[in-house]
């Protein structure tokens, strides 16, 4: 089971950049006005 | 650091933020959002006790608004101590507070998806020891352990923060928050499973901790979302103030701060500004968004001459021209921040109970875990931790302390969608037991205007010739009576010498002959000899030309098209209703027969209104009054519900508990739906957080909860209540849609 030594730290490395990943998407907006997507269609008729 | 707020004590700024009240002082309203329980509360209150008067911090919106003076006390330095304490103040009426609460959102989102990445991954890592019977190899339950630690670390000093900075403030500060229970399991639990993991023994509990940090990160967003709805709504309306404007001065146009414009200025607009302040529009049409004022949300669509209102957004496509009608400060949307501003301060009373009793709920708790841990310790130290965590978590008053305040969020950002402004929150707890309605009749059953109904020639003009001699007569009078014929008039002829009359109405020269245009008693006209003026329903003017009647125009009021609609619902609904009116028998009588309504009185002085509202007020009934606001005000001061229609500038001395700013009657039916779910949320959430405190901590302090448990069940619970809460109205957008219809009809 010495596998074990590398996969449970890789697993911590992984932690890492998904968590990297999501500061990333929050903070170039891709989070904001999730409501306001549902409402979109509606709003762009006259 | 200091510099930031010093632009605000500049005298414009100052004018721009805050509001003169009597000797000196200024009020100022600003966000304060790192405010998250009653501690913080008292704590702000503390921090400006003796310099600012008046604070008044309001928990829902996380507002504080307070007096000042502005010479001994200049804002900047106010601002500078909430800052200091870490309460993140915000001047508001600038789109920074909009820019500030997408900011805030996104950190808390990162809080929330590292604390769930983090979570998952700690609950994957211990989960191999949870059926280890000795076959892992001690190396591989180190690296375990130690992973463990890793991956909690960021969970809970990045993720936790805010509630760990909270429950220090608050034990700072000598007061006793629910954060205080909760930052302490979460250390607690932290700072022993770190100690395990160093001293290679014992149990850990990173998983508890970390999930506790997630399910509470996750549940205080949600809750802080159905907050923000409502506080939305306020930041909005007073974020769009506009700070600026164009005014327009021989013919070239120059920015100004609003406070230097005047009544009778020229104004421009550009396309996707606000107006800067109330007005007449000049030269062409526009389209206006007036969904801040009214909760309207489609485009309206205004002609020349039509009055407009200071926070409406120029939606057209070219820029308008507005004549100023009001000072900023006397504007329609200035008067509603105002009331809305003292509507979120409000704190209802049973709201006082409920934080009363989580501040004695926090204390018993912590007694409570301490008498569990001296209890367990002597028997079985790991087990006593554990109980003691669990009971920290478990009792953690968070449902308690917000199963009222969500209820009352919700139900006024529902209300304020639908067209209704909850100025007095308290009068919605009656609204469940009212049982009469008074009606004024003026500007509340019917609309405010006049209309022209009939027009009887009397001698050789016709009809139509008439009302353009009539209209060109009254065209600059802004009577009733003269809009409604200016509004009617197919053409408008060139009248000169117009002034008014000595005897009544009024006089003028009109290709070359003298007209008058006034009562028709002053030209002896009476019901014999005029069968038309036997319509009492209308108000009648006579048109003559050297005393020789030309013309009658009998001017009626309209009903508002929803009227008729309302009045049965609140029928069926069970309500006796009353029309009260200053009016003569024959209008209010007729109106009353059109609307079925039995009980009609005509002629009522506001006082024989006022004693007949007493009189019901003493039988026991519980009395909506709807009036609109002007000379309705002591009735609907004195009613257990007063209900303005939306009137200008008189809504600032209107003393009514809501406001129809949709302009619409169906807001009674959505405001008596929502007000009856409302009571029946705030009965459930009370009965569910007591309920579950009951059940949860016997279970707790006998050792039969695991704290990972406990926080699961916390938190669910508080989700739940704060659920339950959003759950007050009918659908989103009924009133609206309901409206159409009644919209194209008028």
């Amino acid at each position: 089971m010495e596998i074990l030594y590398l996969l449970i730290p890789l697993g911590v490395v992984l932690v890492a950049f998904a968590g990297a990943a999501l500061v990333w998407a929050l903070h170039s907006g891709q989070y904001d006005g999730l409501d306001q997507q549902s409402r979109r269609m509606p709003d762009d008729e006259p | 650091m200091a510099g930031r707020w010093q632009l605000y004590d500049t005298p414009e700024m100052l004018a721009a933020v805050s509001t003169a009240v009597a000797g000196g002082q200024r009020e100022v309203l600003l966000a304060v959002d790192g405010v998250h329980c009653g501690a913080c509360v008292r704590g702000v209150e503390r921090r400006l006790a003796g310099r600012a008067s008046k604070v008044r911090v309001d928990l829902a919106s996380r507002t504080v608004e307070f007096g000042f003076d502005p010479v001994a006390q200049p804002l900047s330095g106010l601002i500078e101590i909430l800052e200091q304490a870490g309460y993140r103040p915000q001047v508001l009426a600038q789109d920074q507070a909009l820019l500030a609460a997408q900011q805030e959102r996104r950190a808390a989102l990162a809080r929330i998806g590292i604390a769930v990445i983090c979570a998952m991954q700690v609950m994957m890592l211990a989960w191999p020891e949870y059926f280890d019977a000795g076959e892992i190899e001690p190396g591989v339950v180190a690296l375990l352990h130690w992973s463990q630690w890793l991956l909690a670390t960021p969970a809970v000093f990045y993720s936790g923060w805010p509630i760990l900075a909270a429950g220090w403030r608050s034990l700072r500060d000598g007061s006793l928050g629910m954060d205080v229970p909760i930052a302490a399991s979460i250390l607690i639990a932290y700072g022993a499973s770190a100690w395990h993991t160093l001293s290679g023994s014992g149990a850990l509990y990173f998983d508890a901790a970390t999930m506790f940090v997630m399910l509470l990160g996750a549940g205080r967003y949600l809750e802080g979302r159905s907050r923000a709805q409502a506080g939305e709504r306020l930041r909005l309306l007073a974020g769009r103030r506009a700070l600026t404007a164009v005014r327009i001065e021989q013919e070239e146009p120059r920015t100004v701060s609003i406070s230097a414009l005047r009544l009778g200025d020229r104004v421009r607009v550009a396309p996707g500004e606000a107006l800067p302040a109330d007005g007449e529009l000049l030269d062409a049409v526009a389209d206006l968004d007036e969904s801040l004022l009214s909760g309207e949300s489609r485009p309206l669509r205004r002609q020349p001459g039509a009055t407009v209102l200071a926070g409406s957004i120029n939606v057209g496509i070219q820029a308008l021209d507005l004549r100023v009608r009001s000072e900023a400060s006397a504007s329609r949307l200035a008067a509603i921040t105002r009331l809305l501003q003292e509507a979120q301060r409000y704190k209802p009373p049973a709201q006082l109970l409920a934080d009363r009793i989580a501040r004695h709920f926090v204390l018993a708790v912590l007694l409570l875990a301490g008498l569990a841990l001296a209890w367990w310790w002597p028997r079985d130290p790991g087990q006593a931790l554990e109980v003691l965590l669990a009971v920290l978590v478990v009792s953690c008053p968070c449902a308690l302390s917000l199963a009222i305040p969500a209820v009352y969020a919700a139900a006024a950002s529902r209300l304020a969608a639908g067209g209704v402004l909850l100025v007095r929150p308290a009068a919605l707890a009656r609204v469940p037991e009212l049982s009469q309605v008074l009606f004024d009749k003026t500007g509340t059953l019917t609309l405010p205007d006049l209309q022209l109904g009939q027009v009887q020639p009397l001698g050789a003009l016709s009809g139509e010739d008439a009302l353009a001699i009539a209209a060109a007569l009254e065209q600059n009078l802004q009577h009733p009576i003269a809009r409604a014929l200016v509004r009617a008039a197919g053409r408008i002829d060139p009248a000169t010498e117009v002034e008014l009359a000595a005897e009544g109405g009024v006089r003028g020269q009109v290709a070359g002959r003298r007209y008058w245009l006034g009562p028709p008693e002053h030209l002896g006209l009476d019901r014999a000899r005029q069968p038309a003026l036997a319509d009492e329903a209308s108000t009648w003017v006579a048109l003559a030309v050297e005393g020789e009647p030309l013309a009658l125009f009998g001017l009626s009021a309209r009903l508002r098209p929803e009227a008729a609609a309302t009045v049965a619902a609140l029928q069926r609904d069970g309500l006796g209703l009353r029309l009260l009116s200053g009016d003569s028998e024959a209008t209010v009588s007729h109106l009353a027969r059109k609307l079925h309504i039995n009980q009609a009185f005509w002629r009522q002085t506001p006082e024989q209104k006022l004693a007949q509202q007493r009189q019901l007020q003493a039988d026991g009934f519980v009395v909506m009054a709807v009036g609109d606001g002007i000379n309705d005000a002591p009735l609907l001061a004195a009613a257990d519900i007063g209900v303005a229609m939306p009137g200008g500038a008189a809504l600032a001395q209107a003393r009514a508990d809501l406001i129809l700013v949709g302009d619409s009657l169906d807001g009674l039916l959505l405001l008596r739906a929502v007000a009856v779910k409302a009571a029946l949320r705030v009965r459930q959430n009370l009965a569910w957080a007591l309920l579950y405190n009951l059940v949860m901590l016997p279970l707790a302090l006998s050792g039969q909860l695991t704290p990972w448990l406990a926080a699961l069940g916390m938190s669910l619970s508080s989700l739940l209540v704060v659920s339950n809460a959003l759950r007050v109205g009918p659908g989103r957008q009924p009133s609206i849609a309901a409206q159409q219809p009644a919209a194209l009809a008028t």
